[in-house]
């Protein structure tokens, strides 16, 4: 395929395996982690980069935030080769035993976003393929890492209307127990591409899942009503390196699992 | 917890792990895989065996056909003990590469059910435990069965919804029909079948583990004949061992799941 209209990429430019931050300043610190790396594409928020992981070909692309961008850079990526899609990011914690600073690995996500929706009906799940999930949760014990596996809560909304969240005090009654019912379900965690990201990736027949760093605490923040992620939300430059080495290290394993498998 | 209004069972009478076929009368045949066995219960469409199976305690309780009964029966065997549930069953299946007689085994689930809406809302992903979908996995593998990993479509009506009229009684037919099986293949979904939706989003929410595996009978796009008849007692293929090959994978399913969980202390309740 010729060259992609957001992500400026083509064929080549990406390997099978690619970790997606939303941050595209993100993209260059994750691929500090390889042994080696250079940037292929800039353009919007999507920065690619491509290299070498202890011996595997990976790639990194930012998607922006949210579910739109994110559908935008996935299906561009996968137009060019890309097979493999590792979602690498910060979520707010929605269990009292989650912690900032731990790991998340994603199972499956709430669709509570716009852009799945319109690729598949509601009742189709979001659920990250069963090797993606195998191999990140070895990688994360390798690594020695706390970490927890569940379901995260992918919304477009990062300010929803509940009160102390959105501007003005303004409020919708829906939301008055929304955070408290989620939290009932055993929702690990809050983010915003999951969702999205594994729906694609399922219908195209493709492999996805998803890691994140745990950067704050949604449900105190949600029972205090005082809301200022600039004051909360922490995010470590060591924190944001074990969790690319987490990704890389996934991407690492499934290799191996592929090659195998080639042998056989 | 005392006696269960529905199931007739109480606490100490099922095992931590149960596999839960549909039909009653199926689950006789699953405990004869066992090396002992017992009728612990048995009330309307509910029968519960308990026993071992290499050395591991099992129970097998039906659920009786859909989501509505499954719900229930979820309820009552969690309030007795039951921790782990693995789904035994027959679906079809909308791909071309999957064969009548293979074994699909679910990770997740579509939810075109009812009852699993009225716990969760429909956003919620109805997905498997990870523990018991690579048990399976390794099930299969050991049983040298032909397997696929993949989404089922859990809907609450088993005549309804098929591409031509003739699958409902007298012709019945709704417009939104004509590519609803069409759609679902495109999504890649593997499987047709009752019940799974409900016990994976059930399990997800009371933070216990569920999974499922079910032999494929027939390919539901091709099953309905060039007029829309639906006739499943003529055209569903239960020719040779598929319930026998349903309740070993299940029953190996749980045995290496007894075993992982003995070396791995008990399973995080988000896992």
């Amino acid at each position: 395929m010729s060259l992609q209209y957001h992500v400026k990429l083509a064929e080549g430019d990406v390997a099978p395996s690619v970790l997606l931050p939303g941050d595209p300043g993100r993209v260059a610190v994750i691929a500090s982690a390889w042994d080696e790396a250079r940037e292929v594409a800039s353009n919007r928020e999507y920065v690619t980069y491509t290299g070498t992981y202890r011996g595997t070909p990976i790639s990194c692309t930012s998607t922006g935030i949210g579910a739109p961008s994110t559908a935008i850079a996935i299906e561009e990526l996968a137009r060019i080769g890309a097979r493999t899609f590792l979602r690498i990011g910060t979520c707010g914690a929605m269990q009292p035993e989650v912690r900032v600073g731990d790991a998340a690995i994603f199972d499956s996500a709430v669709r509570a976003d716009g852009a799945s929706a319109l690729y598949a009906p509601i009742e189709f799940p979001a659920v990250a393929h069963h090797e993606v999930l195998e191999a990140a949760i070895a990688a994360a014990s390798d690594l020695g890492l706390r970490h927890h596996v569940g379901t995260t809560f992918s919304t477009d909304l990062f300010y929803v209307p509940a009160p102390g969240f959105a501007f003005g005090g303004f409020e919708q009654s829906a939301w008055r127990e929304r955070f408290e019912d989620i939290e009932r379900t055993r929702v690990l965690t809050a983010e915003m591409e999951t969702g999205a990201l594994l729906v694609l990736a399922r219908i195209w027949g493709l492999r996805a899942g998803a890691i994140a760093l745990v950067s704050d605490d949604a449900t105190e923040t949600s029972a205090s009503g005082e809301w200022d992620p600039q004051a909360s939300f922490h995010v470590e430059r060591e924190s944001l390196l074990r969790l690319a080495r987490l990704g890389c290290e996934t991407v690492r394993i499934l290799g191996e699992l592929d090659r195998e498998r080639a042998g056989e | 917890m005392s006696l269960q209004y529905h199931l007739k069972l109480a606490e100490g009478d099922v095992a931590p792990y149960v596999l839960l076929p549909g039909d009653p009368g199926r689950v006789p045949l699953v405990a004869s895989l066992w090396d002992e066995s017992r009728e612990v219960a048995s009330n309307r469409e509910y029968v519960t065996f308990t026993g071992m199976y290499r050395g591991v305690p099992i129970s097998c309780t039906s659920t009786g056909i859909g989501c509505p009964s499954t719900a229930i029966a979820m309820e009552e065997l969690a309030r007795v003990g039951a921790t782990t549930f693995v789904r035994i069953g027959t679906c079809g299946t909308f791909q071309d590469h999957v064969a009548n007689g293979d074994i699909a085994i679910f990770d997740s689930a579509a939810r075109y059910d009812g009852a699993s809406r009225l716990y969760a809302p429909i956003e919620f992903p109805a997905v498997a435990s990870h523990e018991v979908v690579d048990a399976a996995i390794a099930a299969g593998r050991e049983l040298g069965y032909r397997a696929h990993v993949g989404t089922t479509r859990t809907a609450d009506s088993f005549y309804a919804m098929h591409p031509r009229p003739g699958s409902s009684f007298g012709g019945y037919w709704q417009s939104s029909w004509r590519e609803h099986f069409e759609d679902l293949k495109r999504l890649n979904i593997v499987a047709a079948e009752m019940e799974a939706s409900v016990i994976f989003v059930l399990a997800r929410v009371w933070g216990l583990r569920a999974g499922g595996v079910a032999v494929v009978l027939d390919n539901v796009l091709k099953v309905s004949g060039e007029e829309g008849t639906f006739d499943p007692q003529d055209q569903f293929d239960h020719g040779g061992d598929e319930i026998e090959r349903l309740a070993r994978m299940g029953s190996e399913t749980v045995r290496i799941l007894a075993e992982r969980d003995a070396v791995t202390p008990a399973a995080p309740a988000s896992a």
